[in-house]
């Protein structure tokens, strides 16, 4: 039943101006995708090209070996939640869900049934009689993916289907939307700006900007090995310093002002002396009043949040950091006290000059 | 606010009340002189013999008939008409579309009586259409008169205000429904069918009722178009100014009818309007796509089509306006300005044309006034009175033109009373006609300005007086104004309640063409019409401009 996308050099052209220039992706069955990048990088615009309300000027959506290109919206047989839930307004939540259905030619004991069940797994049966109006924001989205679903379309898309929810909700509905998902099986295409959410509900991610693919991988593996500086600092947060490589007989690691980190997972590629940006995570350093060694700076701020304390640390040449630690018993380290930064070296990353390539061995 | 109950004379209660006297003035004594006229005989005793008398004679009664069956096809075709225009045009990239939807809007403008002289000049029984057809037809055609006539004008006419409200509707219909039906299988057919026209409803209903209104209470199209096809309001005014006999009672009583039955079609409106709202947050608005080949020259006739038949009774008045005529009215061959020069220049004939603008400039100062009072009190200084003056002035819109103009007429032509015949009595008819309208506008408009502005400048020193008039008052004033303006064009096309109410000092621009239409003296009426056309465009190319906006809502 699930099947997968194949997208080969796909075009997408609004009068003159090309948002996708020739973008490959393939999706596998039954996997859960999510499209994820700032307002503007063409997730969307993939998406309603997957969906059919997006023509394609250039390359080949297949539905496994299907070429859809030019099969209309209606006869594609995918289903779609829509940002603001898109529920039709004058239909009660029954007639909502069992309305791609009658296009169906379903009889009316079948359609009944099928509602009723898919009402029983979004956990909204006991609303199947209100209008739309009667409903929470929670709820409307129950019913725009059990409308969805319940057609049993080959592939499932949703755009930004959180993005209206309130932050407690969201957290709530991503998590049913991940059940249902694995549930049903069906192949999804899920499209978001917002990193959290993605690493949560996703098999893989497609981290795009501008257009372009910027790196395809499961969730764990985007944190913590980013292709790019651009994958690095949008999925966390990461301080990206300029550092060297020191690649000799004896060592081998990076030098970033004075202090110097062996590492044993850099690239074969990487050559010494080599100006590099090295992107750690504010959890990656290990700081240390006492111990003189690494990169000295100075405490500017910090924020008591409960399990962490932010520090906020500017380094020698001016620039500020931020520094995860976790709150321990004892008083924060006050404002303006000289501290050392050590990292933590096997999880740190390292691109190259430009930022565009990651120069960890294997990524 | 002081926690005392003492009553204080300041500017708003005194102006509740000076409104108040006014509205009871001029809306409640004449309306409950004719109620009072209808139920007592001229005898002086109470008798329902005026209403026996319609019900029992079919001469009477079967004017009600005819008067539904018109309106009720003429709004069928309208709505459909409308609405099909209204998709299209928001559907579909239709070249020139900005002029097309001026043009829609000019039809609705011109009074419809003028289509139906128009008509008259193209199908009637002597008319260029009709002399074409007849040269090839095998069986003479004698003209577009009674039923068919009546109901070919007001669907033209009308089918613009559906328009109107329907593509205002479209525009805030939330398009990913309409893709949501798409991806569940919907085809376009069933998307317009399930989705879009369900969702459209209430608009359709509310406008189409609006059409029922204006067309049931026309008298000027039946009593030019309509021959022997006579509708309720002709009777009414046949029976009110009539030569043969006229009956004040029994006039009276008709009028009790019409008012019972719009009085009911308002509360029908109420009532769905009620029933059926959708409030939709269109997070992307409908766009209207290009499309190609043959379909796209299909759609483009049927708009152009369409459009060019609903204009078409303006472009024949202009071009009339222009030719020769004859005795009789016939026309003699050759373009010629004696038209104008009768109209503009001769000095019996102009003063139609100033009365048009000095009254319709007189009642859209005192509607503008007085809207704008009344919006303000009604919706920031809630009390019994200001509801009930809400209330009072939402009156005329259900009272039609020619009911008012007799209700006027009764209750104004005797001492101390005495207006009949003057100049004010046709500047407050008109205002009060318009009062409704502009009312509902100025609440809108006051509706979107939060009270908390006025608290600012009241916090920051103004009294309440001086922050309405520095603060709330310039707020509104684009809205006002731009309202001001479409009051201004249905006013001077307002034929009902004038042709009753005026005298010869007194004519109007409508009543002039009306009266030289009547007298067969079809040039002047024709350079009239033309007048009152290019004021309205003129006027409405302003309104384009004050308000910023492409669309217009009456």
């Amino acid at each position: 039943m699930s099947v997968a996308i194949n997208i080969e050099n796909v075009v997408k052209r609004f009068g003159k101006d090309t948002i996708i220039n020739g973008l490959s992706l393939n999706i596998k069955e039954g996997e859960f995708f999510t499209l994820l990048g700032p307002s503007g990088c063409g997730k969307t615009t993939l998406l309603r090209m997957i969906i059919g309300f997006n023509s394609i000027e250039g390359g080949e959506i297949k539905l496994d070996e299907k070429l859809i290109n030019n099969i209309p919206t209606n006869k594609r047989n995918m289903g779609m939640v829509f940002q603001n839930y898109a529920i039709f307004p004058h239909m009660s939540v029954k007639d909502n869900v069992a309305f791609g259905l009658k296009r169906q030619k379903m009889s009316k004991k079948e359609i009944d049934e099928k509602v009723d069940e898919i009402l029983k797994i979004v956990k909204i049966d006991h609303l199947k009689d209100r209008m739309p109006v009667k409903l929470s924001g929670g709820q409307q989205q129950r019913v725009a993916l059990a409308r969805a679903i319940v057609i049993h379309p080959e592939v499932l898309l949703m755009d930004e289907p959180l993005s209206n929810l309130d932050a407690k909700l969201r957290v709530e509905m991503r998590n049913a939307i991940k059940r249902i998902q694995q549930q049903i099986g069906i192949t999804t295409v899920y499209v978001t700006h917002d990193q959290e959410e993605a690493l949560a509900v996703s098999d893989r991610i497609a981290v795009m900007n501008g257009g372009v693919i910027q790196q395809i991988d499961t969730p764990k593996r985007i944190y913590q090995r980013p292709s790019n500086t651009f994958v690095a600092t949008f999925i966390g947060q990461s301080n990206i310093l300029d550092g060297q490589v020191i690649k000799n007989n004896s060592e081998e690691g990076i030098k970033i002002f004075d202090a110097f980190f062996a590492m044993t997972n850099l690239s074969k590629n990487c050559t010494n002396m080599e100006d590099v940006k090295v992107s750690i995570r504010p959890e990656e350093f290990i700081l240390s009043m006492d111990n003189k060694d690494g990169i000295k700076g100075v405490v500017k701020s910090s924020v008591f949040l409960g399990i962490n304390t932010n520090y906020f640390i500017e380094l020698e040449n001016g620039k500020e950091i931020e520094v995860i630690q976790a709150s321990d018993a004892l008083e924060a380290i006050p404002n303006d006290s000289t501290v050392y930064l050590k990292l933590q070296t096997e999880k740190i990353n390292v691109f190259n000059n430009e930022g565009t390539n990651s120069l960890i061995e294997g990524v | 606010m002081n926690g005392t109950k003492e009553k204080k004379l300041n500017i708003w209660n005194l102006s509740t009340f000076i409104i108040m006297a006014f509205a009871i003035l001029f809306i409640i004594y004449p309306l409950v002189l004719i109620l009072y006229k209808s139920v007592i005989s001229g005898s002086g005793n109470l008798s329902f013999a005026y209403f026996t008398k319609f019900f029992q004679k079919k001469y009477y009664w079967s004017t009600l008939i005819n008067s539904f069956k018109v309106t009720i096809v003429a709004t069928v075709i309208s709505t459909l008409l409308g609405l099909m225009m209204a998709y299209l045009l928001r559907s579909i990239v239709i070249a020139g579309n900005k002029y097309l939807n001026i043009m829609i809007v000019m039809s609705y403008l011109s009074p419809p009586f003028i289509g139906a002289y128009a008509w008259i000049q193209l199908l009637g029984r002597n008319g260029f259409i009709t002399r074409i057809l007849n040269t090839f037809l095998p069986v003479k055609f004698t003209g577009i008169y009674g039923f068919a006539g009546i109901v070919l004008v007001f669907s033209l006419q009308s089918f613009p205000l559906v328009y109107m409200y329907t593509s205002g509707a479209l525009k805030s219909l939330d398009n990913s429904l309409v893709e949501a039906a798409e991806s569940l299988g919907c085809n376009l057919w069933d998307r317009v069918r399930l989705i879009i026209v369900p969702l459209v409803t209430p608009t359709l209903l509310a406008s189409s009722l609006l059409v029922f209104m204006r067309v049931f209470s026309d008298f000027g199209t039946p009593m030019l178009i309509g021959e022997g096809y006579k509708t309720f309001p002709v009777m009414i005014y046949g029976q009110f100014m009539g030569e043969v006999s006229t009956d004040d009672h029994f006039a009276a009583a008709l009028c009790v009818i019409i008012i019972g039955i719009t009085l009911l079609l308002f509360f029908l409106q109420r009532f769905l309007s009620a029933k059926f709202t959708y409030s939709m947050t269109a997070l992307k608005p409908m766009e209207a796509v290009k499309i190609g080949g043959v379909k796209n020259i299909l759609v483009h006739l049927l708009v152009y089509g369409i459009v060019f038949v609903a204009i078409l009774p303006q472009l024949t008045v202009i071009t009339t306006s222009f030719l020769k005529t004859g005795s009789g009215g016939l026309y003699t061959g050759g373009f010629t300005l004696e038209n104008y020069y009768n109209t503009l220049l001769s000095k019996n004939n102009n003063s139609a044309i100033l009365n048009t603008y000095l009254f319709g400039f007189m009642a859209i100062v005192i509607v503008v006034v007085l809207g704008i009072i009344i919006a303000y009190l009604s919706a920031r200084k809630r009390s019994f009175f200001t509801s009930t003056l809400d209330t009072l002035t939402m009156l005329p819109y259900i009272i039609p033109g020619s009911v008012l103009g007799i209700a006027f007429l009764y209750g104004f032509n005797t001492k101390p009373l005495l207006l009949s015949g003057t100049a004010i009595i046709m500047i407050i008819s008109l205002s009060v006609r318009r009062m409704p309208y502009t009312i509902r506008s100025s609440t809108a408009i006051i509706g979107q300005i939060s009270p908390s502005v006025e608290e600012a400048a009241v916090s920051l020193g103004c009294n309440e007086l001086q922050s309405f008039l520095k603060i709330t008052v310039p707020m509104m004033l684009t809205g006002v104004l731009s309202g001001a303006i479409m009051s201004w064009v249905t006013l001077i096309s307002e034929l009902s309640s004038s042709i009753i109410l005026y005298t010869s000092k007194t004519q109007t621009l409508t009543v002039a063409i009306y009266a030289e239409v009547i007298r067969s003296s079809f040039g002047n009426a024709a350079a009239y019409s033309t007048i009152l056309t290019v004021t309205s465009i003129l006027s409405l190319l302003i309104f384009f401009k004050v308000s910023g906006k492409s669309d217009i809502s009456i």
